[in-house]
């Protein structure tokens, strides 16, 4: 039967079997799509992020059954694609508040980081 | 590290190339074809252009998406690649590489700490992170003096902990917001910082057993000589095979600049 899973262990410490996965993956891409959109258009980290959240969440919908959405998406199991989602959905949350859209903040120091270290000037000259 | 390299690189299955993944998961990518000659010598590392060019590739993504903090990005010893950036965007870069869909660096491997006294910011703060999901390592590298304090990252990485009293204890670099920030290698009572440059070799104090009190006592050391500066270059070249050796890093500049 399709969309019933029989999965017993993911076989990852500390990581059970997801129960709803197309549910749970659902929500919390949409809930990041709605978090991307505060940002501006132009923020490369939304555009970039919207890339990989749209085509995981088309390859969720086109199919039912879990191993072949697992396949497609080509990141591990379904479990840690959903562990994935959440941290994504955390920093794009935390990112709104950082803006790193936003020109360089400061430069820095005058060779700083010169390798090997730039000699002292001698005094006076 | 790299021995564990060259041992993946002799077992076909297990490099980390992959076919069949999305088309957004920039890891896989390769933009740039190599037509440099291959290294013949044996006894020359041979670097691996395909992973080189997607570790560049990497670096540029993570300069785009993260334009306020990164100030360089660079590769280093030919396949390493090393992200330079301003000390407020510690929290930041790391929360990114760790939370990102295509960075996963979710094992921080080290913190080291480097002491340089001649720079306007002596000490450098330098991160090792390790992606299990990409089989990639990558290095963040920022910068502080004596009294700023560096945003600690313990709230991102727990194995932060610990290292970062490490450095607090060697160099004296002080993390706020740290829960417990103690030493952690020296004894009680000890004063110092021990991989700062001008502490001295044989420390300030010294323990001995005395005789007639019959037990370990502690006591000032009486340094030899005042702290010198020696000028060590000499009126000849002294490596003269290495006149042209390549540069300690090669920057990886972005694509717009580039054209």
């Amino acid at each position: 039967m399709a969309g019933v899973s029989t999965k017993i262990t993911t076989g990852l410490t500390g990581l059970a079997v997801a129960k709803h996965p197309h549910h749970v993956l659902g929500v919390l891409y949409g809930k990041i799509l709605r978090t991307l959109q505060k940002m501006p258009e132009s923020a490369a980290y939304r555009k970039y992020t919207e890339e990989v959240i749209n085509e995981r969440s088309q390859i969720l919908k086109a199919n039912q059954d879990i191993t072949v959405v697992e396949k497609q998406i080509g990141c591990g199991q379904i479990e840690e694609v959903i562990v994935q989602a959440e941290n994504e959905l955390l920093l794009a949350r935390k990112m709104l508040d950082w803006k790193p859209w936003e020109p360089l903040i400061k430069q820095p120091p005058p060779n700083q980081w010169t390798w090997p270290p730039a000699q002292p000037q001698p005094q006076g000259k | 590290m790299s021995l564990l390299r060259q041992c993946l690189q002799r077992v076909p299955s297990l490099r980390p190339f992959k076919t069949n993944v999305c088309k957004t998961s920039i890891r896989w990518a390769s933009t740039e074809d190599s037509d440099v000659k291959p290294e013949t010598r044996p006894t020359v590392r041979k670097p691996d252009l395909v992973i080189r060019s997607q570790l560049k590739d990497f670096g540029k993504y993570v300069a785009e998406c993260l334009p306020k903090y990164i100030q360089t990005v660079q590769i280093t010893a030919g396949d390493e690649l090393e992200l330079l950036i301003a000390p407020e965007g510690v929290l930041p870069v790391l929360q990114f590489l760790k939370d990102h869909h295509n960075a996963q660096y979710s094992n921080l491997s080290d913190i080291a700490g480097m002491d340089v006294p001649n720079r306007e910011c002596r000490f450098e703060i330098i991160y090792n992170l390790l992606s299990l999901r990409f089989n990639s390592r990558i290095r963040v590298k920022t910068y502080t003096d004596e009294l700023t304090p560096i945003e600690s990252c313990d709230g991102i990485y727990k194995a932060a902990n610990w290292y970062e009293r490490e450095i607090w204890d060697m160099f004296g670099v002080f993390f706020s917001n740290h829960p417990d920030l103690r030493r952690i290698l020296t004894d009680y009572g000890f004063e110092g910082h021990p991989f700062r440059r001008d502490f001295p070799l044989s420390g300030y104090v010294e323990v001995r057993y005395d005789d007639e009190r019959k037990r370990v006592v502690l006591e000032p050391l009486e340094l030899a000589q005042e702290f010198r500066k020696f000028d060590l270059s000499a009126p000849w070249e002294q490596f003269p095979n290495f006149r042209n050796v390549l540069p300690a890093s090669e920057p990886v500049k972005p694509d717009s600049e580039k054209k």
